[in-house]
């Protein structure tokens, strides 16, 4: 047996086929997000016609979203004003259309700032344990103690409603779940034998948390980053509608809804698109989440 | 092969603090010289794996080590700690117990084997390559040129150790610190790691200090054992003396519990009671609760390790009265 050399033994059987045919690169999880169910591939074309709607604004919005006119108030649809027009007589489509930017642009810059900030946070207090971690988990905690949309108004009314400090606004509240998330899964992949293994083949604390740690915690947080997407959405229209997220005459869905509201008994349109517009997107963008949480976790995995 | 490339002399291990801390490994001493391969036998608890971070400084947060650990002529103890990644991995390699995940499941196995050597060396990336694939056919890898950017579940348990043993030759270390190597693997997979061991020693002359409990792989590859027990090292011989004549009462029992082919026994051999919870033995020898042959003495005093024949060491008041 001392004798035995490599050559005796027939490793290329060691490579488990099974395993190889199993290989899930990042395209086959989108693939097997988008092409998963009816459901999900329904959310998908709309939500991929609503974002190619909103970087084309410009050039598709039949009218100036912001242009008045006196003779035009309160028109029904019609040929020339598909969901006809506000109280100054605002194409009601061209608004919904340049708001769609607004609205989706907060949709998923806030999500993705406070995912990086959070998972900056998480990884360190996860990683470093001790003084750092007490310090960054309290102050989560205490973000945490407040509802996202209080904190929100909070922040927008002592900042006022321009889009950066709406972005800020959103960002800040949607942070710490961020942050929890990636301490609690920088904790459970610090424990993991291939992490001690690179700390024993020389490989420097940055190195570690970038290379090996933060790949391997990016599956829960990519899931809330789709699901707070949602939220997002709704959130700036909740802040829009309150008059304190986008200012007029700029417009988005909340704002048309707010606008619409005060004349809802001359014309209904601008409420129901708007209404409709933020219900079919929060509505897909979350069938997207879980879909992708489904295919990322392989608890759920089909 | 007399000149020590590691020397650890009185290596306590603590774990707690006050009065009462919690002694993991006891005041052990033993060297293991150049292209030496040293086997550390034990059961579970007896500390062996914690000797064996020790050396490179892993040993869990709130452990307290004291004593000495000299790896050619530095105490790495004594050193700063942002000295030890330029020793980890290019002085001293190390292969972990769980083959299944120690590697990094979302970088492909070449770029792991390539990380190991781009820490450590400055060399352009072609030649990296190179050695990547070199490594890969030194530990019995097929085909390696198309196993570079496969991922680790494309493995199976074997093939993972033979990458994890890449990665811990990748920069030629001295010493390889291999933890239970093939212990979470099936038999005929352990006897592949096993040759695959002593194919890197013979290439690479590098020594090494194998932590394990199965002594038919200590019988394989190594040339001296050391064997410990509850934080203590009570037997430390060379391979042939401790075989054909163990001298401690707790490595005969242990020899006494291998079954052989033609074993005509109707019940294997075993060592009454369980290794004591870390602790728990105060004074005198460890084993002394299941040991056939204890004294008076052994409760008391816990025996120094004493030299019989050239180089066999043996820690017992029984055996020293037996020799007398």
């Amino acid at each position: 047996m001392t004798d035995a050399r490599l050559s005796d033994f027939p490793v290329d059987d060691l490579i488990s086929r099974e395993a190889l045919a199993d290989e899930r690169g990042l395209g086959d999880v989108v693939r097997q997000v988008i092409f998963g169910r009816i459901s999900t591939q329904v959310a998908f074309f709309v939500v991929v016609v609503f974002v190619v709607v909103a970087i084309l604004a410009p050039w598709i919005a039949p009218y100036d979203p912001v242009r008045q006119s006196i003779l035009q108030i309160n028109k029904h649809p019609s040929w020339d004003h598909w969901l006809g027009t506000d109280q100054f007589g605002r194409d009601v489509l061209s608004r919904m259309i340049h708001g769609s930017r607004n609205s989706l642009i907060f949709g998923l810059l806030s999500p993705v700032f406070a995912a990086f900030f959070g998972t900056i946070l998480g990884v360190s207090a996860g990683y470093f344990g001790g003084i750092v971690d007490r310090l960054i988990s309290r102050i989560v905690d205490m973000l945490m103690a407040f509802p996202e949309l209080l904190l929100a108004i909070l922040i927008a009314a002592a900042l006022g409603g321009s889009f950066w400090n709406i972005v800020v606004v959103l960002t800040v509240a949607f942070t710490p779940g961020f942050a929890r998330v990636a301490r609690a899964s920088t904790l459970a992949v610090k424990q993991e034998p291939y992490v001690e293994a690179a700390v024993a083949a020389g490989v420097s604390t940055p190195l570690i948390i970038f290379r090996h740690i933060v790949p391997n915690i990016a599956a829960p947080i990519v899931v809330l980053m789709t699901l707070w997407s949602a939220s997002s959405i709704r959130i700036e229209a909740t802040l829009s509608f309150l008059g304190i997220g986008t200012q007029p005459p700029n417009p988005s869905w909340g704002n048309i809804i707010r606008d619409g509201l005060s004349n809802m008994f001359a014309t209904q349109w601008p409420i129901v698109a708007g209404g409709l517009a933020i219900t079919i997107v929060v509505l897909a963008i979350s069938i997207l989440g879980d879909s992708v949480r489904d295919v990322l976790d392989p608890e759920t995995a089909r | 092969m007399s000149e020590a490339l590691l020397d650890i002399k009185d290596l306590t291990i603590e774990f707690g603090s006050g009065s009462q801390p919690l002694r993991v490994v006891d005041n052990i001493s033993f060297a293991v010289s150049l292209g030496e391969t040293v086997g550390i036998v034990g059961e579970s608890g007896s500390g062996k794996s914690m000797t064996a971070l020790s050396v490179l400084r892993l040993v869990p947060e709130g452990a307290r080590v004291s004593g000495q650990i000299i790896f050619e002529g530095r105490d790495l103890l004594k050193l700063p700690k942002r000295e030890m990644p330029a020793i980890r991995g290019k002085e001293i390699g190390m292969i972990f117990q769980e083959p299944m995940s120690s590697l990094n499941p979302l970088m492909t196995i070449g770029d792991q084997i390539d990380e190991a050597i781009r820490l450590h060396e400055d060399i352009p990336a072609p030649e990296r390559r190179k050695r990547v694939l070199a490594l890969l056919r030194l530990v019995g890898m097929p085909d390696p040129e198309n196993r570079l950017s496969a991922y680790p579940d494309q493995f199976s348990g074997g093939m993972r150790q033979r990458v994890m043993a890449a990665i811990a030759m990748a920069c030629n270390p001295k010493l390889l610190i291999a933890d239970e190597p093939t212990t979470a693997l099936d038999v005929t997979i352990q006897a592949q790691v096993l040759a695959m061991m002593l194919d890197i020693r013979a290439r690479f002359n590098s020594s090494i200090l194998l932590i394990t409990h199965d002594l038919g792989v200590v019988a394989e590859i190594c040339e001296r054992v050391v064997v410990m027990y509850a934080g203590r090292i009570l037997e430390d011989a060379d391979a042939r003396s401790l075989f054909s004549n163990a001298r401690h009462p707790y490595t005969q029992g242990l020899l006494r519990s291998v079954p052989t082919l033609n074993d005509t026994r109707k019940r294997l051999y075993q060592i009454p009671g369980s290794v004591p919870p870390a602790g728990t033995i105060k004074a005198g020898c460890p084993f002394r609760p299941r040991c056939s042959v204890r004294m008076e003495r052994c409760a008391v005093e816990m025996p120094p390790l004493r030299t019989y024949d050239p180089g066999h060491r043996v820690a017992c008041w029984a055996t020293a009265e037996a020799a007398a």
